[in-house]
């Protein structure tokens, strides 16, 4: 396969001063005034034609300086780049404009800028707008646009410039969902024609989604490279290792309760991705930990998985399972909850009380809201959409005329 | 390379485009506000302060002296300071789009010297409206022009290598321009100080141009190559120098803008 980027050895140190005298200092003399810090170290990778290339990594891993170097923005402090063609970086949006022009001389000024003749553009011009769906908005000032109408503007400037390599850094979550759905057609339609693809995001399902390969990038070194299920795995995993280290603490105002017993720790993991960022379908453990400071009998431990705008989605306890817990004074305890999960992609949180009988009513010794955060990212088994997986069997027959 | 000068000139012509985008005159502007400088000092000072030269035989004489300095200073200082400040004023675009900085410095160039062109122009204008002899040595005015635009643009380089590290130097430029405007006779004539100051003409290299320019329009000859050819040798320096810091320095200033 053709390669389009090929980057070897590819070192960024930045220099640390305590002010831009040394500096400059530096720069002219042989004496080092600096202190270092690495922020990509040893990169290697290549870029083939018709691949999409995802990156990933926790804040400041140095998935941005990475892309600045490969879009030549900043220079690299050792190690090399080669660029087999047009570099478009959809960095930051915005980027090039002029907010007292138009739209439509926006499309001119921004398209020199990223490298595009004036006959290219002029060429390219009406599908631009069409494109962007600006409409007669195009012929007034961008300072009147919304950011997501300039964030369609940049998009489709760049993927009109037909570059060779295109870098996404998380541009595409500002769009609405029709738009971004669009911009994923046409990242599609541009990669048939030999175009490769640099995207970086959070959005874990987008990048199982669009990427072909993921590499994941630690204290800006390349730590996993693979299938974006495997790099995704390894990143919740690295993300469940950084969660364990703050040591959950629970806060005191959003629990309330006698505390005759108290819940000191809630936690959930996924059985293949080992932390909290877990595939749809996929099995997992939900871990209350009970502390008691009386000798209890018949309590009930419930949970509560909530969505981001805080609706119910399930909820269980032990008194509808039929298991009736006692404590005993100064012990402790770790209730498991083992379920498939379910649920439909998007975030989680878990509540967690600690009462008798079947409800918090009548008797609470414990109760915690969003003791735990989850998230549910890509699935196991077959996709689906919504809240919740139903398992429907499916059939096709032909009618006949009756 | 190529791509990079020719990205400079759609940048000039992008600029020039823009500049007046949304006024109702436009592109006229690039000619009335020479025109209103012109017609500023000749009213004022010859018909109002009735100020007259002894060098020349003309009721304008001041005005023919004064509107060649004005003019050359005016674009002097501001394609120099406007070049000095391209890292500041392109950071956002420099940040994100990799086009190198010398794209725009030499774009400023261009449209700068173009102004330059207009307004001079003008100026040669304004001689024949008052019917003030000329000559054909006025085509020396053209190389003299680009010579003194190239002088200010690699003067302007350097400086601008130099202003991410010392943010400050953006308002000393200016005030710097402004000190060396009163310290050249443009508004003064050279005699009036050359007893006291003689190094503000004898070191100064801005004198060179603007006395080119002054004989030019009072005497219509051309004269003071001496000053034109250490001009000329100065500015070589500059152009190899500010080529040696601009590949030192841009990387380091890619770090920090």
């Amino acid at each position: 396969m053709k390669t389009l980027l090929e980057v070897r050895n590819l070192t960024k140190i930045f220099k640390i001063y305590e002010n831009n005298l040394d500096r400059l200092k530096e720069v002219f003399t042989k004496k080092i005034y600096h202190k270092e810090f690495v922020a990509n170290r040893n990169i290697t990778f290549f870029l083939y034609e018709r691949e999409t290339l995802g990156i990933i990594g926790l804040n400041g891993a140095g998935k941005s300086t990475l892309l600045k170097l490969i879009a030549g923005v900043l220079d690299p402090t050792s190690g090399e780049i080669v660029r087999k063609g047009r570099v478009t970086a959809l960095l930051e949006l915005g980027t090039g404009f002029n907010s007292e022009l138009t739209g439509r001389e926006n499309i001119f000024l921004n398209g020199t800028l990223i490298g595009m003749s004036e006959r290219e553009i002029k060429r390219k011009l009406q599908d631009i707008i069409e494109f962007s769906e600006l409409g007669e908005y195009i012929d007034e000032p961008i300072n009147t646009y919304s950011s997501g109408m300039k964030m369609r503007l940049a998009f489709s400037i760049a993927i009109y410039s037909e570059p060779e390599i295109l870098i996404v850094d998380e541009a595409l979550a500002v769009g609405d969902a029709h738009f971004q759905q669009k911009c994923t057609r046409a990242l599609r339609e541009r990669k048939k024609k030999a175009m490769g693809i640099i995207y970086v995001s959070h959005d874990l399902n987008s990048l199982k989604l669009l990427c072909d390969r993921l590499f994941l990038l630690h204290k800006g070194e390349i730590i996993k490279e693979g299938s974006p299920e495997e790099v995704i795995n390894s990143y919740n995993f690295l993300i469940a290792k950084l969660n364990e280290k703050e040591e959950k603490v629970i806060k005191k105002q959003n629990s309330f309760g006698t505390f005759d017993a108290k819940i000191t720790d809630v936690k959930i993991v996924g059985e293949d991705s080992k932390g909290s960022v877990i595939s749809s379908g996929e099995k997992a453990k939900i871990f209350v930990k009970i502390e008691a400071y009386k000798d209890i009998s018949g309590v009930t431990v419930g949970i509560a998985i909530r969505d981001k705008f805080g609706q119910d989605i399930f909820g269980t306890n032990t008194y509808y399972h039929d298991i009736l817990v006692d404590l005993k004074r100064d012990k402790k305890y770790v209730c498991v909850f083992e379920s498939v999960m379910n649920v439909g992609v998007g975030k989680y949180t878990i509540t967690s009380a600690l009462h008798t009988n079947e409800n918090h009513i009548e008797k609470c010794f414990h109760w915690i809201d969003n003791a735990c955060e989850f998230e549910i990212a890509g699935f196991k088994g077959k996709p689906f959409v919504g809240l919740c997986r139903l398992e429907p069997k499916i059939e096709i027959k032909e009618l006949k005329d009756e | 390379m190529l791509r990079n000068l020719l990205l400079a000139f759609s940048f000039a012509k992008r600029d020039l485009k823009d500049r007046y985008v949304g006024m109702s005159f436009g592109e006229l502007w690039y000619v009335i506000s020479p025109l209103i400088m012109i017609f500023i000092y000749t009213v004022i000072f010859s018909n109002f302060m009735k100020m007259k030269l002894n060098i020349a035989q003309s009721q304008y004489a001041y005005s023919i002296y004064l509107v060649p300095g004005l003019l050359a200073w005016s674009s002097f200082s501001t394609l120099l300071n406007r070049v000095a400040m391209v890292f500041l004023e392109k950071a956002e675009l420099l940040k994100k789009i990799n086009v190198p900085a010398y794209s725009f410095m030499i774009s400023v160039l261009i449209v700068e010297f173009l102004l330059f062109c207009i307004s001079m122009l003008l100026g040669v204008g304004f001689l024949i409206i008052i019917d003030y002899p000329i000559s054909w040595d006025f085509l020396y005015l053209l190389p003299v022009m680009l010579l003194q635009s190239l002088f200010a643009f690699f003067l302007g380089v350097i400086l601008a290598l130099f202003v991410p590290f010392f943010k400050d130097l953006k308002e000393i430029i200016p005030v710097f321009l402004q000190l060396w405007f009163w310290i050249t006779p443009i508004v003064y004539v050279k005699e009036m100080i050359y007893d006291r100051f003689p190094y503000a003409v004898d070191y100064n290299i801005a004198y060179t141009f603007i006395s080119f320019y002054q004989n030019l329009f009072l005497h219509s000859e051309a004269k003071g190559w001496d000053g034109i050819l250490v001009l000329g040798i100065v500015t070589l320096i500059l152009a190899f120098l500010s080529a040696y810091l601009y590949k030192k320095m841009v990387p380091v200033i890619k770090d920090i803008i």
